[in-house]
């Protein structure tokens, strides 16, 4: 169970990206959260796994505090925290092999990933969660010459290598197109399901939101406007989130 | 913005705009303002003063010109190789009343006797030359020594000596007693042609200034790739230490940063001629003098370029990286070096190719290499000799030049 207390990020230039905001996730939940551009989403999920370190507020990982580690337990935390992002930040000259063993360099003792040898069971893995993204065979290519949705896959494949029991995802599908974003989105839909991994994901569109998500939290300057089912939300709802003039639309 | 003395009328009404304003558009404008009037002034003084303190003299320049042709026409004869026009047998110690002799195409050289007592009278004669050709006449001992008996120096001209030819009708001949200092044994008598009259006959070689060149190019080319070496060995951890994305967030980061930029802004900025001539006092004369001063600068010159391809990194696979949990070394060598290294090979291969060229001048401050031996050429006033140091570096720096942009194309 994921758990967030007066959340606050004041940036350097004033601006208040998240504002006191206060939320709990349960396990094996598939929670959206959604909002316009400059919202707060992707500030919100950055402070969980402290790439963004909050102004103030508190968060828990089950019952490790994770506002309160060291540099050292912050590392040994982020293990059990996967993340895939808009730009999919795979190292597009490495091979995707290379890329999704990366997901492991918090667990190999370090010497080995200086020399950039891996263990032969951690290379199995490495497979297996490739063939679960549906792409074994792309295991020896350089990562940039793959397409954006096989990229975005690889990236979860590196996230899996993890083990996570939390899955933050910051847009995964916003530079995708609509079949790609339904692929994608599906893969992260199965690894909460079967897996029981809670996945945290922002999104633009309220069409997949509506689809994928157990419940969906809006956010507008910094704090949470909605919070509920995602089948709640209707025009009205839609508006306040969204502003008057917005049109919904749909990703099919 | 013009200046008007007049009070404008408290009125609210549109003015119209002052006639004056129309007049100084165009390009005279520029010299009915007084400030700019001055700037004018200013420019033209400096521009005096420095025709008058660097001495300026086209006149002299156009009227001396002809008189350096010499020097001109020698740099396009370099001396690259010379013809053997002949091997002729010559026995010292043992007196006979033969002759030997040898003959390439159409020339021939004869030695009489062929061997001769110290003291004897030996005559050399050379035939079917073409007229008035200039050549050099040697004695070899048989481990390949070689005395000249008579040859055409550059200098010969200006201190008044004949020079060394064949006559008009392309015969030559050199009567002298073999002098007592001349060991017994086995010789041979060499006649060849020196450097700026080869024709396409006979055997031919290097000669001596191509080979010493040669060596000192290749010397020069290696003190270039020494000196890019141990500067890459240095700035390649301290570019990390130096590139704003990857230090910022903390106080000591950021110290870290700025010492390290400031140190390679320093570096970069001393001159290497400077530092050679400060390295031949440190280390002594000689390449590795050289090897020093290309090092310090090229530490500063690619840390700093080392940096900056580190700071236009793409940040989200550091982000990515990060995320799951790696350590920063961890980030760096599966995020940050992934992406710079193509960066890193090019900058070092052009930091190589300028090393080089930089290389070929540190030798004239007494830093080793080919342009150690080219000043020398030149206050020798050897102009045969320094034209074959200076086309041998043209065409190395253009190979280079041409070779790394090549590579470096491949690689990024």
């Amino acid at each position: 169970m994921l758990r967030i207390e007066n959340l606050r990020k004041v940036f350097p230039g004033g601006v208040t990206a998240v504002d006191d905001i206060s939320l709990t996730v349960p396990d094996g939940e598939f929670l959206v959260i959604i909002g316009l551009s400059g919202s707060g989403k992707s500030t919100l999920l950055r402070c969980i796994n402290r790439l963004v370190e909050p102004t103030s507020g508190r968060i828990w990982l089950d019952d490790v505090e994770l506002t309160a580690l060291s540099p050292g337990q912050l590392r040994e935390a982020r293990k059990r925290i996967g993340m895939i992002f808009q730009q999919f930040n795979l190292v597009k000259r490495s091979s995707v092999m290379t890329n999704v063993l990366s997901g492991r360099l918090g667990s190999i003792s370090p010497w080995a990933s200086v020399i950039g040898r891996f263990p032969p069971k951690e290379y199995e893995r490495a497979y297996a969660n490739l063939e679960r993204v549906g792409i074994p065979e792309k295991a020896n290519q350089r990562a940039d010459t793959l397409s954006g949705g096989q990229q975005q896959r690889v990236a979860i494949a590196r996230a899996l290598m993890q083990d996570p029991s939390l899955m933050l995802a910051d847009e995964p599908v916003a530079s995708l197109d609509p079949a790609t974003s339904h692929s994608v989105m599906k893969y992260l839909e199965e690894i909460n399901r079967q897996d029981g991994i809670t996945v945290i994901c922002n999104l633009h569109f309220l069409s997949l939101a509506r689809r994928y998500a157990t419940r969906v939290i809006a956010l507008k300057a910094g704090q949470i406007v909605f919070d509920g089912l995602p089948e709640e939300i209707d025009e009205e709802r839609f508006r306040s989130i969204y502003g008057e003039d917005a049109v919904e639309v749909e990703i099919r | 913005m013009v200046q008007s003395d007049v009070v404008q009328p408290a009125s609210t009404a549109p003015r119209m705009p002052d006639p004056v304003t129309y007049r100084r558009a165009g390009p005279g404008a520029f010299i009915t303002s007084w400030r700019n009037f001055l700037f004018l002034i200013i420019g033209l003084a400096a521009l005096a003063y420095g025709w008058k303190v660097t001495q300026v003299d086209f006149v002299g320049l156009v009227v001396n010109l002809p008189k350096s042709e010499r020097i001109f026409v020698s740099l396009l004869q370099p001396d690259v190789w010379v013809m053997t026009l002949a091997d002729a047998p010559l026995q010292v110690g043992t007196a006979n009343d033969q002759s030997s002799g040898a003959q390439v195409g159409d020339w021939t050289l004869t030695v009489s006797p062929s061997g001769v007592t110290a003291g004897q009278q030996l005559t050399i004669a050379l035939s079917g030359v073409r007229p008035n050709t200039q050549f050099n006449l040697y004695l070899v001992d048989n481990r390949g020594n070689t005395t000249p008996i008579r040859v055409n120096r550059p200098t010969d001209a200006a201190e008044g000596r004949e020079p060394v030819k064949v006559d008009a009708a392309g015969n030559y001949s050199l009567s002298f007693a073999m002098p007592a200092s001349v060991a017994a044994g086995e010789y041979q008598v060499r006649a060849e042609l020196p450097p700026g009259h080869a024709a396409w006959r006979g055997p031919w070689r290097f000669s001596e200034t191509f080979e010493t060149a040669l060596v000192k190019m290749i010397e020069t080319i290696f003190l270039a790739l020494m000196g890019t070496f141990f500067a890459l060995v240095v700035s390649i951890p301290l570019s990390f230490l130096g590139a704003r994305n990857l230090m910022q967030g903390s106080a000591v980061g950021w110290a870290i940063y700025s010492a390290v930029r400031t140190i390679f802004n320093v570096l970069r900025s001393i001159e290497t001629l400077i530092l050679a001539v400060v390295m031949a006092v440190v280390v002594g004369l000689g390449p590795f003098a050289g090897v020093m001063a290309i090092v310090i600068h090229s530490i500063g010159a690619m840390g700093k370029l080392y940096s900056e391809s580190i700071e236009s990194i793409d940040p989200g696979p550091i982000e990515a990286i990060t995320a799951t949990g790696a350590n920063r070394l961890q980030v760096v060598l599966f995020a940050v070096l992934p992406q710079v290294v193509p960066q890193f090979l090019s900058f070092t291969m052009y930091r190589w190719d300028i090393n080089v060229r930089l290389s070929t001048v540190i030798g004239l401050v007494g830093g080793g290499g080919i342009g150690y031996i080219l000043i020398q050429y030149i206050n020798l006033s050897q102009w045969n000799q320094a034209a074959t140091a200076l086309w041998m570096i043209g065409i190395v720096v253009i190979t280079m030049d041409y070779a790394s942009a090549i590579i470096r194309e491949r690689l990024v």
